[in-house]
């Protein structure tokens, strides 16, 4: 499904593989999904065809994470399904497939992706590693840890949860 | 490998992940789509791989060597659900419901066929019930056995409850997602969980006490000799309707807290049968001579005039009681109303 990032080295044994390579399959399983709404996400208006996604997950994670056609498209068909993305073909040409991410999965995706950042900077003392939020460029809601773009910081509020976020950024200093 | 030659490889390839996806994407739209996108996918990469930037006939092969066999593409859209042992999480309910509506008509049927027996004469009581056990043990097993396998052969092909649905329930399913999502994404409707309506443990034990007490009055393995022939018949009668009654316990016990129609059906038909003891017990109060009692040694001389008043009075008791308890049937139809 993905490329395995605990290599199969010669003389390991079988149990150690499968177990590893399970464990692997769960922790990358909603990864996957996220990193390709990331890459969705950053494409905006011009959207991305299926290739496209794949090329570019593939470079942004210096080939880390690499995602096969087997498993690409039914994420990408279960987003469409769920209404994160939406999709339009090419009427010319090579007729592809362009995905475009929703308004609605906008807003899944900046609380999904503060979530995971949050959690993963929480996580990382555990295994001697630093994580560091970019907190000049990005907001995280206190309350459900909704990512805010400070670009685009407009609301008081956070649109996920509500919460009333006008205090902490003026704490900061963010408001001008 | 010529312009031709290359497209062929490309249609034959893609032509097999066709054979190999599941079947119940194989009417819908997506499988046309699917493959299209899998096809331009393998253009791209053919065309990436190609010193030249357009596809030839090396970089077609490694573009499909690559994207790997078509049984392993195929494979990820039968992946569907969340695995629940063998079967998934979405078909679950589906199955136990399967299971529980396949054992409620082995359990029918087995008592029907008893009764068919009982009445023409077929076998003693013993070999009846000893049929009935059998019946029912291996009618559960082999039903048991043929659900689960059909359920996990539907899960590993990635099947979902909607598959099965009809188009007007589909698209009444996508009006009603869509408006959940223009609501916004936390608005989850808060609404208070109801309470189960039936403990289904207790109705299948008081259903099969129930069961084995009507076979017992139905069958008579007790000496009958010192009870008038009219009494007897009654308690035939009796048995049976409170064998009737006892199936139809274990039923709503089977089905649990599962389709409320069904149980309110099973509520209206419980009524009639309850009442139907009425008649029974009012023959039974004009006529106390036939009602046992006994003198030494069991010879029945019938209950003393004296005593006739309080005799009639417990059996107004008790045709007051079968009264009450049809009123809690029709109070349970109302009841499950509220879980449709």
């Amino acid at each position: 499904m993905l490329q395995k990032l605990i290599k199969k080295v010669k003389g390991m044994d079988t149990e150690f593989q499968e177990y590893a390579s399970k464990f692997e399959s769960e922790i990358n399983r909603g990864i996957s999904t996220l990193s390709i709404l990331s890459i969705i996400n950053q494409h905006g208006e011009d959207g991305a065809y299926g290739y496209q996604i794949s090329k570019d997950l593939q470079e942004q994670t210096h080939e880390k994470l690499v995602i096969e056609e087997g498993t690409l498209y039914p994420i990408l068909r279960k987003l469409e399904e769920d209404k994160i993305i939406k999709s339009e073909r090419e009427k010319e040409g090579r007729k592809r497939k362009f995905y475009f991410i929703t308004t609605y999965g906008e807003k899944i995706y900046n609380y999904l992706s503060g979530f995971y950042s949050i959690l993963t900077e929480a996580i990382a003392p555990l295994f001697d590693v630093s994580v560091h939020l970019k907190q000049n460029k990005y907001f995280y809601c206190p309350a459900c840890s909704n990512k805010i773009d400070l670009k685009n910081l407009e609301a008081k509020y956070c649109d996920v949860c509500g919460h009333y976020i006008e205090k902490e950024l003026d704490e900061r200093g963010l408001i001008k | 490998m010529n312009e031709n030659s290359m497209d062929y490889s490309v249609r034959e390839y893609i032509k097999e992940i066709g054979k190999r996806l599941p079947e119940w994407l194989k009417d819908k739209k997506e499988h046309k789509e699917i493959l299209a996108d899998l096809e331009e996918h393998l253009w791209s990469k053919a065309a990436e791989l190609s010193e030249t930037g357009q596809p030839d006939e090396i970089s077609v092969k490694l573009a499909i060597e690559h994207m790997g066999t078509p049984q392993n593409i195929a494979k990820e859209y039968k992946r569907r659900g969340e695995p629940k042992y063998y079967i998934t999480k979405e078909l679950w309910p589906y199955y136990t419901r399967a299971l529980g509506g396949v054992f409620a008509v082995i359990v029918t049927l087995v008592v029907i066929g008893l009764i068919v027996s009982f009445f023409t004469g077929n076998g003693s009581f013993e070999s009846l019930i000893g049929g009935l056990i059998t019946g029912i043990q291996s009618g559960l097993l082999i039903s048991f056995a043929i659900v689960t396998i059909i359920f996990v052969a539907l899960s590993h092909e990635g099947y979902f409850p909607e598959d099965f649905k009809s188009k007007k329930d589909l698209e009444l399913m996508k009006e009603l997602r869509e408006k959940e999502i223009e609501d916004g994404v936390s608005a989850q409707p808060l609404r208070k969980p109801l309470k189960p309506f039936i403990k289904p443990g207790g109705t299948i034990v008081g259903g099969g006490i129930g069961l084995i007490f009507g076979i017992i009055l139905l069958s008579q393995p007790f000496p009958t000799y010192m009870l008038l022939p009219d009494f007897i018949a009654i308690l035939r009668i009796f048995g049976l309707i409170t064998m009737l009654e006892g199936s139809l316990d274990i039923s709503r016990g089977i089905l649990g807290n599962r389709r409320p129609n069904t149980h309110q059906a099973l509520h209206v038909i419980l009524i009639p049968l309850k009442l139907s003891v009425i008649p029974l017990l009012g023959i039974l109060m004009n006529h106390p001579e036939i009602f046992p009692f006994f003198s030494e040694p069991w010879i029945h001389v019938g209950i003393p005039v004296e005593f006739y008043d309080e005799y009639r009075a417990i059996l107004s008791v008790i045709i007051a009681i079968t009264c009450l308890t049809t009123i809690e049937n029709i109070y349970n139809i109302i009841k499950i109303q509220k879980y449709k």
